[in-house]
Order: structure tokens, then sequence, then C-alpha cells
């Protein structure tokens, strides 16, 4: 039983450490000298993968019925985006601070 | 059964659920359950994060205030912490699954115990940064208040989600010891913790990275 449980918990320990590794890739490319836009690109990008490897391996997805993943995984992509049409707005308070200096 | 009636025997032996349709995702309607609570919650995440996205990158005056040490590697230390709780985590489903109780609540001991450090290193980090002059509306750099109000708003929502996450997850262990709650219980209870691990995956680097003095 012992070794089935540790065999079980193998299989996730190069998962983990994968995503440890990704972390520290973030941290390095931090101080590459990547402009904001770039930086907050690639740390997004990243993110993502390790969203993704997490949801996959941790959370069991890559292994549950297609129907769930595409019932849950396409409708939040969606509404993130449709959301996103608006947060473009945040970049009128720049302007706008330049017109009031 | 014949003529739509239902004997008394049938619902005996085959309970209620022997008239109902299997779930077409092949899975408990509390599982179910805990998956689109965790795509709402994604949501709301996700629109916080794209929201302070777009403010980090419209801001000319936006501080950086992380330096590396000690800031950034108590974010590093705080990730592997995290990563770590989702791995004793995995350890506890497995356990469960195999019927193991004694290694399912230790498993869950761990999760619970590094929880507590995740929560213990994250409120550090505040109370040294209140004690530098940041607070929600204050920025003692003199330039915009947005970067306290998203940070500490932002690692405030993820830091409740913690210390739910860990007070959920000791009902639980509670609940399994008792024979109150069943493995299905831990296996839902560890995919909202893996998805509080999963946010941290985007807060670490959008709120702590991009914030590094550089």
């Amino acid at each position: 039983m012992a070794m089935e449980q540790n065999r079980g918990i193998g299989k996730y320990v190069g998962i983990w450490f994968g995503l440890i590794c990704i972390a520290g890739i973030e941290v390095i490319l931090t101080y590459r000298g990547f402009s904001t836009h770039a930086l907050l690109a690639v740390l997004f990008v990243l993110a993502i993968i390790e969203a993704g490897i997490g949801l996959a391996y941790f959370m069991h997805l890559k292994y549950e019925s297609g129907y769930l993943v595409w019932t849950l995984i396409p409708f939040v992509v969606f509404v993130l985006l449709m959301m996103n049409q608006i947060w473009p707005d945040a970049y009128r308070v720049a302007s706008l601070r330049l017109l009031t200096q | 059964m014949a003529g739509g009636l239902v004997s008394e025997s049938h619902v005996a032996v085959g309970g209620h659920g022997a008239f109902m349709e299997p779930s077409p995702f092949g899975i408990q309607s509390k599982k179910l359950t805990m998956w689109l609570f965790i795509a709402s919650d994604a949501i709301t995440f996700g629109a916080v994060l794209f929201g302070y996205a777009y403010l980090r990158a419209g801001t000319p005056d936006w501080p950086t205030p992380f330096h590396f040490s000690p800031s950034i590697i108590n974010g590093m230390v705080m990730t592997v912490v995290l990563l770590t709780s989702s791995l004793t985590m995995l350890g506890a489903v497995e356990a469960a699954k195999a019927d193991n109780k004694s290694a399912t609540l230790k498993w869950m001991g761990l999760t619970i115990l590094l929880g507590i450090v995740f929560a213990v290193l994250h409120l550090r980090e505040w109370f040294h940064m209140f004690g530098e002059g940041w607070s929600l509306f204050k920025n003692p750099e003199g330039g915009t208040v947005l970067f306290g109000a998203s940070f500490f708003s932002i690692t405030g929502l993820h830091l409740m989600h913690v210390i739910s996450g860990v007070i959920a997850l000791i009902v639980i262990a509670i609940g399994y010891n008792t024979d109150w709650l069943d493995k299905n219980h831990v296996e839902t209870t560890g995919l909202y913790w893996h998805f509080v691990d999963l946010v941290w995956m985007f807060v670490f680097p959008l709120l702590y990275l991009m914030n590094a003095t550089r």
C-alpha cells in the first residue's frame, strides 16, 4: 500500500518540479531588461502555461470527460475575452493624466 | 415498472438514484459543483488580474518597490510552499482513493500546515509594506496610489481564498476522520486547493515580479 502511495505521488513530483522551474525562469526573465509591456506579455504567457499544466495534471482535467472540459474551458475563456473589451479603458487614465498636467 | 409504476421494492433495492439519468460529465454532482465554482472564481480573478495588468501597463509613474531581497525571495519561497502544498494535497487524494485513512489525514495535515505557512509569510510581507507606509490608499513614494489599491486587494482576495481553503481542509479532515465525509469530499476540496495554487501562478509574476525594482 505504501509503495502504491509513493508511486501515486511520484508521478506528480516531476510536474511540481517543472512548475517551480517555470517560476524560476519568470524571476530570471524579470531581470533581463525587458520593457514593461514585453515583460508583462512574457510573464502572462508563462503563467498561462503553468495554469494549463496545473489544470491538466494536478486537477486531473486531462483525465476527465471531454464534455466537462468543453463545457468549462471555452466558456471561461470567452467571458474573460469579452470582459477584456472594457479593460483597455485603463489606458484612458494615462491620457487623462497627461491632459491635466 | 410497467405503465410508469415504480414498485416499492425497486426503490428499496436501487434507491432513488436508480431512476436518475447518469451525469453526462461522468462525475459526482459535488465535484461538478466545485468545477462550476472554480470556473466562476477563475472569471473573478481573471477580471481583476486583467484590470490590474492594463492599469500597470497604462500608468507611467507606477512604483516598483519590490527589491530582490527580501520581497522577491519571499515571493519565491511562498510559491514553493504553495506548490508543495498542492503536491501534499495530491498525496491526500491518492491515499483517500486507496482508502488509507491515516495516510490521507497525514497528507491533509501537511497541506494545512503549508497553507498556514503561506498565510504567515504573506502577512509578514504585508506588515513589512505597512511599515514602509504602503496601504490601500497610500503611496509613500508620492506617485499613483493604484499600486497599493491593486496589490492589497488582489493579494488580499487570494489570501482570503487560502485561509478559506485551510478552514475547509480542517473541516473535511475532521469529517473524513469521523466517517461523516468520504473520499469524494477530499478529492473535491483538493480541486479547490489546486485552484488557489493556480491563481498564485498568476499573482506572483504579475503583482510581485512586474513590480520588482530592476
